[in-house]
């Protein structure tokens, strides 16, 4: 998994391609918990992400609540097996995805 | 420890190395002052055969009057230079002093024991221009006799008699000559009489050099003397040499090879017997630098036997978390209900459930109980992350679950309550993904509500096991006030139910392939009137087919249900 981010101002980008399994989301929870303070906007591009597993979805849920305490998530551009799985697991209720 | 690894090393390897270099050096200073002694003894000699042969010299000399040696050498010069007849030097030759002199020289050559006592003159030029092509013809001669007194007196060369001279002196009699001195150096043949010097005085007179008296002389003592003299001071040197190695060799070994063979013998002693301690490298006071190295090593040994220490102690402790994460994992099994057939007495369905921890505790967890007469509960969750944590909550969430279902209540009223409870204070942001299902005995029909679990599998009388998909409510404790979604469904006689955490469909191999449900469902329709105990054991020995040698991640969880009817 690779991890790339992008600060504009108080909006963050975060780009993430690969899997993000049980070995790969606490290297994405770092990154996140490192860079998401003052952050106003945080946007999560899965363009290239391939799946997402219950650890995965943990770290996602996660941001989504430390967001929404100061500003707003967005989920951009997730694969259709990756929407399925948010879709499966209730997610795409909590989540904000755009579709 | 290895000791079977350590090198073969020579112990005596320092000691004899030392004495080897010291004996070489000893050795070699004691060739060159032998070799010195024997020079110095030699120069010695010579020097005073030399100079008792210029006393001699000049002795001779003086039983010349000048004028007559004047004469004598302006009529050598002239006969050099073809004014004169050889007959006039031979009728000098003759003249009553000359052969007076001639006498006088003869005795006092055998009173001092000379080979050869002779006055002569140069012929510069010939002196100055050597001729090979002349010598080898006999024919260079640069000394002309004026008189000669050989030590055989038949091979006397007479007045104006002339022969060559010893070449490697040449030089030297050059400058001799223009010089009018003595050569600087000492001028000595190696002949059949043994070494023999020569001292070469140029005769003075009025400040002109006129003549030189040649007087070789036989060093009969250095003859004689050299061997005994180069054999005595062989054996002194060599007695002297040996006394002071074995001195130095012995203080060098005494007061430094003797504590560096001990300080590695005690760093040999640490490494192979189990890094006990002796201290007797503290008794080692030298003050110099083998005394730091001692000290240092002691420190080392110390230092290292409190990092085992240390590391024993941590290991211990290490050990004694394994051993307490293992109760863990066992009391979290245990509170899993795990005896089959689990309700014998009731004939209208069977069921059969396991879970496969993974080797760091987990939070799978399935369930299942009555809630009355004709309601069963089946519950088959995955709590988010692992460790510890997680299956602290999976326990509040076993039991939270289990408590307000069994208190009566559809799945989603139970899913919301469990909610509720669990994100209180859930600072870890841990959640849990539930499949429960509340079953009436009697009918067959059911509500079940999937909160963010896995796709149950269901088998139609007859048919093959299928997915059953669709839309899912969030996990539990994800976020404050979720409402979820429940709907109904009805077993009929001869229909199975097959529910499971992500353990299976996500168990890889060491190809980083996953299982998946196509490979579960083709596992589970081998023989799909198999009973739930079967159907589990044949899916987890598929999976551990697949995944070969590959370790096993995450807990592997299922629960089988079979409807039968009245």
């Amino acid at each position: 998994m690779t991890i790339q981010k992008n600060r504009e101002a108080d909006i963050l980008t975060v780009a993430v391609e690969g899997r993000l399994d049980t070995t790969t989301a606490p290297q994405l929870e770092e990154e996140l918990n490192a860079s998401i303070d003052g952050v106003k906007e945080l946007v999560l591009d899965l363009v290239d992400l391939a799946y997402v597993s219950s650890a995965g979805l943990r770290v996602l849920l996660s941001a989504q609540k430390t967001m929404n305490k100061q500003g707003s998530m967005v989920i951009k551009n997730a694969n259709e097996e990756v929407m399925e799985i948010f879709e499966v697991t209730g997610f795409i209720d909590i989540l904000n995805i755009e579709e | 420890m290895g000791k079977e690894k350590k090198a073969k090393v020579n112990r005596m390897g320092l000691r004899l190395k030392f004495s080897l270099i010291v004996s070489f050096v000893g050795i070699c200073i004691a060739v060159a002052l032998v070799l010195m002694g024997t020079n110095l003894m030699e120069d010695t000699i010579i020097h005073l055969y030399t100079d008792q042969g210029y006393k001699v010299a000049q002795t001779a000399v003086d039983f010349f009057t000048d004028e007559e040696i004047e004469r004598y050498a302006d009529l050598a010069d002239r006969y050099i230079k073809g004014e004169v007849e050889r007959e006039e030097l031979d009728a000098v030759s003759q003249e009553p002093r000359y052969v007076e002199v001639k006498q006088l020289i003869r005795n006092l050559r055998k009173e001092m024991d000379a080979n050869d006592i002779f006055i002569c003159v140069y012929d510069v030029d010939m002196l100055k221009n050597y001729d090979q092509e002349l010598d080898e013809k006999g024919e260079w001669t640069p000394i002309y006799y004026i008189m000669d007194c050989y030590h055989t007196e038949e091979e006397d060369f007479m007045f104006g008699d002339a022969s060559a001279v010893v070449l490697e002196y040449l030089d030297t009699l050059i400058k001799s000559n223009d010089a009018g001195k003595r050569p600087s150096e000492f001028i000595v043949t190696d002949t059949q009489f043994g070494h023999n010097t020569t001292a070469i005085l140029p005769i003075i007179v009025n400040d002109k050099t006129i003549a030189f008296c040649y007087v070789e002389t036989p060093m009969k003592i250095l003859e004689s003397n050299k061997k005994m003299f180069v054999t005595q001071l062989g054996i002194l040197t060599a007695v002297v040499t040996v006394i002071l190695l074995i001195i130095s060799i012995f203080l060098i070994v005494r007061l430094m090879i003797r504590h560096i063979v001990y300080v590695a013998q005690e760093a040999d002693r640490f490494t192979s017997d189990n890094s006990v301690i002796t201290h007797k490298l503290s008794e080692i006071k030298t003050h110099d630098e083998i005394q730091v190295l001692a000290e240092n090593l002691l420190k080392l040994e110390i230092g290292i036997n409190e990092y085992i220490d240390n590391l024993t102690k941590v290991t211990a402790e290490k050990e004694r978390i394994g051993a307490e994460l293992n109760v863990a994992t066992q009391i979290q099994a245990d509170m899993l209900p795990r005896i089959f057939p689990a309700f014998p007495e009731r004939k209208e369905f069977d069921l059969y459930a396991s879970m496969d921890p993974a080797k760091e505790v987990g939070g799978d967890f399935y369930d299942f109980f009555l809630i009355d007469d004709d309601h069963i509960g089946l519950v088959m969750a995955d709590v988010s992350g692992k460790g510890v944590p997680a299956a602290l909550f999976m326990v509040i969430a076993k039991t939270l679950i289990k408590n307000r279902a069994q208190i009566g209540g559809s799945p989603s009223e139970v899913l919301a309550y469990a909610n509720e409870q669990l994100c209180e204070g859930n600072d870890a942001e841990l959640f849990v993904t539930v499949w429960l299902g509340i079953i009436q005995i009697s009918t067959g029909k059911g509500l079940a509500a999937n909160a963010g679990h896995e796709h149950p599998v269901i088998r139609r009388a007859g048919g093959e096991y299928e997915l059953v998909k669709y839309r899912h409510s969030p996990a539990v404790a994800t976020m404050e006030g979720i409402k979820f979604r429940e709907h109904e469904f009805e077993l009929n006689p001869g229909d199975s139910l097959y529910v499971y955490t992500d353990g299976v469909p996500e168990a890889t191999n060491s190809n980083e392939e996953m299982y998946g449900t196509d490979r579960m469902l083709a596992a589970l329709n081998r023989n799909p009137d198999a009973s739930p105990e079967e159907a589990l054991k044949t899916v987890k020995d598929d999976i551990s087919e697949f995944v070969g040698e590959a370790p096993q991640f995450d807990d592997i969880t299922m629960l089988g249900f079979s409807y039968f009817g009245k």
